[in-house]
């Protein structure tokens, strides 16, 4: 026994961190070796071929950011995403506080369907919604036998088939991410408002929406990030109209092979999806140190 | 209040809610229908008007090559990445290293970075490996199994760190107050309480890898393309309606893999957090 306790004060613990160094050095090379070698690609000049200059240029990023095609497909994959974040929001929301409230045992089974929806890949997903987004598909033949409208609706192909196809992706990480958010909200604030005499639309307004804003931004953002660099979806469902910037990215692989200016629009995305996530961040900061009362 | 007064109050967000779901399984259940239908040629009929399961016989023969592919990869993937993601977790919760946040926020980095992005990324760092050294990962198993590994470390991290930092560390140090080796300790304490973070690290490389499009589609070529892979080529250039019967399996399998780890893991480590 006291062996054991001698053994025990030497400083026999564990030395669990060297398990840290294999995976780090793991991590660390499959991260930095290929990104660095591929921003360096990035201001490299294409000669065609797959072929490049020896010499560093900048001209890559000078053209990205003075061609108005270039600047064009910035700006749609902004607006798409941010497009896509809020439809996902305005429809994750209510679902995700839907499920966190009810107190029955459906509820697991509502979200291992949620889970499904998730972990069935993305390129199935995508092709379920071509068979029912068509011109002659279900969606529009409901549409217009109900009169909503009178001529099928383009849903395909063009930046609305994108948008519901990013919205298909992103919900269901989405509404488990917000199911997990009102949960800690405690339900006996709603209870104690309404005691009050709030209505419904009050309550929602000014207590659970404040009290989930946090967790509505980190889901948005989350949700803003995936679509910006979405691209089964835009390939397949813009049809090769929608030129995104992961788009853009393949088609200059594939079609133009032009791995410097792919490189480039690479680096300009991982950027801008860097520079969007810091400033939200900041801005949230800002946010919750101006609503603390002085 | 009773449920159903609740339920009355809230009618609306119910409403949202059924909409939600009818959206993200409507497309699911459209595919499996449609994959019944006997004259079946370019669109989506509903109701079905030949019922029939003729497609199913007629799957080519590269479909089903692709998905031993996929499953061969996705397997080997899960079995990498789990065992250095557990290594990881192990090192980061139990460690006792003051910079382990900063750690983790280093293995997280690889969810940080668009799919695409990495499949570019690795497309060309393969390109200039193959021109240094002669040996060229594109178009290999390998090659997918290492990018797929990259991006799936985060994730076995996420579970298996999750569950050992559930664990109280007095067990570990009751195991060695009573004088267990490193080793015992280990394999006969540590091992068994996070199996369940295992399983779930298990699941998600597997998962995450099996259903990869962005980064596998610069890789993959030849003699090795993955399942999802070859779906997107044929959705993109033509169309098979024998792709909706292999659809119908891969779903089938799916739901099946998810429900045996719903039973053995339980849904809170299967459910993916905003953390991870």
């Amino acid at each position: 026994m006291k062996a054991i306790v001698a053994r025990h004060r030497s400083g026999a613990r564990p030395r669990w961190h060297l398990f840290l160094w294999a995976p780090l050095a793991i991590s660390a090379a499959l991260l930095i070796l290929p990104q660095a070698s591929f921003v360096w690609m990035s201001f490299h000049k294409n000669l065609g071929m797959g072929l490049v200059s020896d010499t560093l240029v900048l001209d890559n990023y000078l053209r990205i950011l003075s061609d108005p095609f270039y600047l064009g497909s910035l700006w749609l994959t902004f607006r798409l995403s941010l497009e896509a974040t809020v439809f996902a929001l305005i429809l994750g929301f209510p679902a995700a506080y839907c499920l966190a409230r009810a107190r029955s045992s459906w509820v697991s089974l509502l979200v291992v369907l949620l889970l499904i929806s998730s972990f069935v890949t993305i390129v199935i997903k995508v092709l379920g919604l071509s068979l029912v987004l068509g011109q002659e598909g279900v969606v529009n033949q409901f549409l217009q036998a109900v009169g909503i409208v009178s001529e099928p609706l383009r849903l395909l192909n063009n930046s609305s088939g994108v948008v519901i196809g990013l919205v298909q992706y992103t919900l269901p990480f989405l509404v488990m991410l917000l199911f997990g958010v009102v949960q800690t909200i405690p339900v006996s604030l709603e209870e104690a408002a309404e005691l009050h005499g709030a209505s419904r639309a009050s309550t929602i307004r000014r207590v659970i929406v404040p009290l989930a804003l946090p967790g509505l931004i980190a889901g948005g953002l989350m949700t803003f990030n995936l679509n910006m660099g979405a691209f089964t979806s835009a390939v397949l469902l813009g049809g090769g109209k929608v030129l995104t910037l992961p788009v853009l990215i393949q088609r200059k692989i594939f079609l133009d092979v032009d791995y410097p200016l792919a490189a480039c629009l690479a680096t300009v995305l991982v950027v801008l999806v860097f520079l969007f996530n810091v400033a939200s961040v900041l801005l949230l900061r800002w946010n919750m140190r101006s609503q603390r009362p002085s | 209040m009773s449920p159903l007064a609740r339920f009355r109050r809230q009618w609306f967000f119910w409403l949202i809610t059924a909409a939600l779901y009818f959206f993200l399984l409507g497309p699911i259940f459209a595919i499996a229908l449609a994959s019944l239908e006997g004259k079946q040629t370019y669109h989506f009929q509903f109701p079905p008007e030949a019922l029939s399961l003729a497609w199913y016989g007629k799957i080519p023969h590269k479909y089903v090559h692709a998905l031993g592919v996929s499953v061969a990869v996705a397997s080997i993937t899960a079995c990498l990445s789990t065992l250095i993601g557990g290594m990881a977790a192990i090192g980061l919760v139990r460690g006792g290293l003051r910079r382990s946040d900063t750690l983790q926020a280093f293995f997280n980095v690889p969810l940080q970075v668009p799919l695409v992005v990495t499949g570019v990324v690795f497309l060309q760092f393969y390109n200039q490996f193959a021109i240094l050294t002669g040996i060229d990962f594109l178009g290999s198993l390998l090659g997918l199994v290492i990018v797929h590994v990259f991006i799936t470390i985060p994730y076995s991290i996420g579970t298996i760190g999750s569950v050992l930092m559930r664990v109280n560390p007095r067990l570990e140090e009751a195991a060695r107050t009573l004088g267990g080796s490193e080793w015992s300790i280990f394999r006969r304490v540590l091992l068994p309480v996070v199996k369940p973070g295992i399983f779930a690290g298990l699941f998600y490389g597997f998962i995450v890898s099996f259903g990869d499009v962005p980064t596998a589609v610069f890789i993959a070529s030849g003699e090795f393309v993955t399942l999802p892979v070859e779906i997107f080529q044929t959705l993109q250039f033509d169309f098979d309606p024998a792709v909706l019967a292999l659809s119908t399996i891969v779903v089938i399998l799916s739901v099946i893999l998810i429900l045996f780890m719903q039973k053995v893991v339980g849904l809170d480590l299967v459910l993916p957090s905003g953390k991870r």
